[in-house]
């Protein structure tokens, strides 16, 4: 059995390649069916996602994988494989589920730990099985991939972090208030950024949403959009006391809120925090604000940075999750390699059986009547003869499984007992 | 003090722990829904205390403020006098949180300047000690949850403040939490701490007689409880958070240090 990847990726194939690859969902049960009548192909899958297209296949012994990829390439005429070359990547046996279990747990994406990936790769498992893609190797494979993700996601913090500066603003109140459960949320002018924070907030769990603006229409219009309640601008500062989160996104160019306004605002709420996110350019808040206890004041490029240490996080978490996958695949390659031997150590078993009848039948007319004493003495000399032969080689074959030089010495050991 | 006088100082006093139970629940909870007895109770209880006054003063025959006992009891009288005028006139409900523990105490504690003979049992007064070491080191334990989470806080704080997140702002809870945390342990610590002291008065009180108010090292437990009272009466008033919560909370913290260093052994001196 050979389990062997040819695939591309946003690390090394321009979006132009990468997309003249990729397959759309319906069309991948063909290609699946073309890639699994290649010769000595026994089971294949196709992972295809914007960011990368991944052939994978299994074949016997004395298959080539490598050319059965390259054939369906050739035959489906997506590309030439020579023009190919430069762009892909091939894996075979240990590296092959090594890269698995990084795809699968997000280790290789352009955004690292992003979540959407996993999914991608199970509906492609998905896929090939209902269309008889998976068989054996790569259902063990794919399923403890999955499991490898599963664990990577809970024991690091990878996907933990907001990468996005809308999330990055949720994630802040969450630093903030804890709960976001019954907060209040006012915004000061409308944008699409204001409007993806209010979404992100509102299912963060924050419930009073509040607009406002400086033409109460317009403050209409957006309470519609948002589901809010339309304040009228003139009394912002006898509301905002009431507000736990303000979201300003205004095209004014001078300050609508003062460090005066904001002492006055957080004295008023008997210094309980407030979190305020100025997403306009020019701002809309004087940055003096923030020098005031209890008031927390974010621009847009105190978002991106936390976005950025975020990322850095990141990184540093995906270290760990190496880590874990590096474990995780030697343990998988254990089990498989303990697999790819059982059939030889059975094998010599069975031989070593079938002498030993076949020599105690032959002499059974030499030896006379025997007792039920003597017949259980004769059984357990010969089989006890058979034991420590098959001890030595048996040993060795365990001992050798996962052992990429083993096979020399698990051909040696069957050649020797005759074993087919 | 007349015996008269001091039971009137008791039922007084009894009135007035209606506003103590009115700040334990403000403080724990943090919902004030008992203040109208919690009032109720120190006008009558300040009439009852101003009969004990004006008794004491005309039995002795002089000023009532002869001794530790007779000052406190004066001084308390005055505090709930006028608290009841500025309240009349300024609705001053936040400021009961503090003044209304205060003024109880005091009262109770002058209400000790009569001795009894009473608790012959030596095991009785041995249990009673006992409760009170018990809820002076829980009280104790809830005060450095309260430090512990006070540090965090600050940790937490400065890190979304500086807006260029590092570890603490990765492992730290959130502050909402943390100031949740605060809270609760700092008003279960007020109330274990009161309590306690309460206790050990009426020990003091029945194992010792009246010299023990004069101990210059009661004045050290009793000025780390103010301190506790401080502390609980601006984060429930003012909402005192971050550095100045965390500066608070660890100056109580050393306080209580200071105060148990000082009363280990205190019994064996006192019982000589």
């Amino acid at each position: 059995m050979k389990l062997w990847i040819t695939g591309l990726s946003h690390k090394t194939a321009p979006v132009e390649v990468r997309e003249r690859l990729a397959i759309a969902e319906p069309a991948v049960p063909g290609a699946l069916k073309l890639l699994k009548s290649r010769p000595a192909v026994s089971e294949a899958l196709i992972l295809s996602t914007c960011n990368r297209v991944e052939w994978y296949v299994v074949t016997d012994e004395e298959g080539e994988p490598r050319e059965a990829i390259q054939g369906f390439l050739r035959e489906t005429r997506l590309a030439d494989p020579e023009d190919l070359q430069p762009y892909l990547y091939e894996f075979s046996g240990r590296d092959a589920v090594h890269h698995v279990f990084r795809v699968a747990s997000s280790l290789d994406s352009m955004v690292l730990g992003e979540p959407q990936i996993l999914g991608q790769l199970k509906t492609a498992y998905a896929l090939a099985k209902a269309h008889g893609g998976i068989a054996g190797t790569l259902d063990v494979v794919m399923t403890r991939a999955f499991n490898v993700a599963k664990r990577v996601r809970s024991e690091t913090g990878i996907g933990q972090m907001a990468v996005s500066v809308s999330y990055a603003a949720v994630e802040l109140a969450r630093k903030i208030f804890g709960s976001l459960q019954g907060r209040s949320v006012l915004l000061i002018g409308a944008g699409k950024m204001s409007e993806l924070a209010a979404r992100h907030l509102r299912r963060a769990g924050a419930s009073a949403i509040f607009v406002t603006n400086r033409t109460y229409e317009r403050a209409l219009e957006m309470a519609k959009v948002f589901q809010g309640v339309a304040l009228d601008y003139a009394g912002l500062l006898e509301f905002l006391p009431r507000m736990d989160m303000v979201v300003t996104s205004t095209g004014s160019a001078s300050y609508i809120l003062s460090r005066a306004d904001m002492q006055q605002v957080i004295s008023a709420r008997r210094n309980r925090p407030v979190f305020l996110i100025d997403i306009a350019v020019p701002r809309n808040i004087d940055p003096a604000v923030n020098q005031l206890d209890n008031v927390y004041l974010y621009d847009i490029d105190d978002l991106q940075e936390v976005v950025n240490s975020n990322l850095r996080e990141r990184q540093k978490e995906a270290r760990r999750a190496e880590e874990l996958v590096e474990e995780e695949v030697g343990r998988l390659m254990q089990r498989l390699n303990a697999q790819a031997v059982a059939p030889t150590i059975v094998s010599l078993q069975e031989q070593l059986e079938q002498i030993r009848r076949a020599e105690i039948e032959r002499l059974r007319g030499k030896l006379g009547p025997l007792t039920p004493q003597q017949q259980e003495a004769l059984e357990a000399l010969t089989r006890g003869i058979v034991n420590k032969i098959a001890h030595g080689p048996i040993s060795e074959l365990r001992r050798r499984a996962g052992d990429p030089e083993g096979s020399h010495v698990i051909d040696a050991i069957r050649r020797v007992f005759h074993l087919e | 003090m007349t015996e008269l006088s001091a039971l009137w100082l008791r039922v007084a006093a009894l009135l007035y722990s209606l506003g103590l139970i009115h700040a334990f629940r403000t403080v724990v909870q943090g919902r004030a829904t008992m203040f109208r007895w919690a009032l109720l109770g120190l006008r009558v209880g300040a009439v009852f205390h101003f009969v004990a006054v004006v008794e004491e003063g005309l039995l002795t025959g002089h000023f009532p403020a002869n001794t530790v006992y007779e000052t406190i009891s004066l001084w308390a009288l005055l505090m709930a006098v006028v608290y009841l005028l500025a309240h009349w006139r300024y609705q001053l409900e936040t400021l009961s949180v503090a003044l209304f523990p205060l003024i109880f105490m005091m009262t109770m504690m002058s209400a000790l300047g009569r001795p009894v003979g009473a608790w012959s049992s030596e095991t009785v007064r041995n249990v009673w000690l006992t409760i009170h070491v018990v809820l002076v080191l829980l009280g104790y334990a809830a005060f450095l949850l309260t430090a512990v989470g006070a540090l965090a806080y600050l940790f937490q704080e400065r890190e979304l403040k500086r807006k260029r997140p590092q570890a603490f702002y990765y492992r730290l809870p959130p502050l909402g939490t943390l100031d949740e945390v605060i809270s609760r342990s700092m008003g279960v610590g007020f109330v274990l701490i009161t309590i306690s002291i309460v206790v050990a008065a009426t020990w003091a009180f029945v194992e010792v007689g009246t010299h023990w108010i004069r101990d210059p090292k009661i004045a050290i437990s009793l000025a780390t409880w103010v301190i506790y009272l401080l502390m609980v009466f601006l984060r429930v008033s003012a909402g005192w958070r971050g550095r100045k919560a965390a500066v608070m909370a660890l100056t109580a913290l050393g306080s209580s240090a200071v105060t148990w260093v000082a009363h280990v052994g205190l019994r064996s001196d006192w019982v000589r």
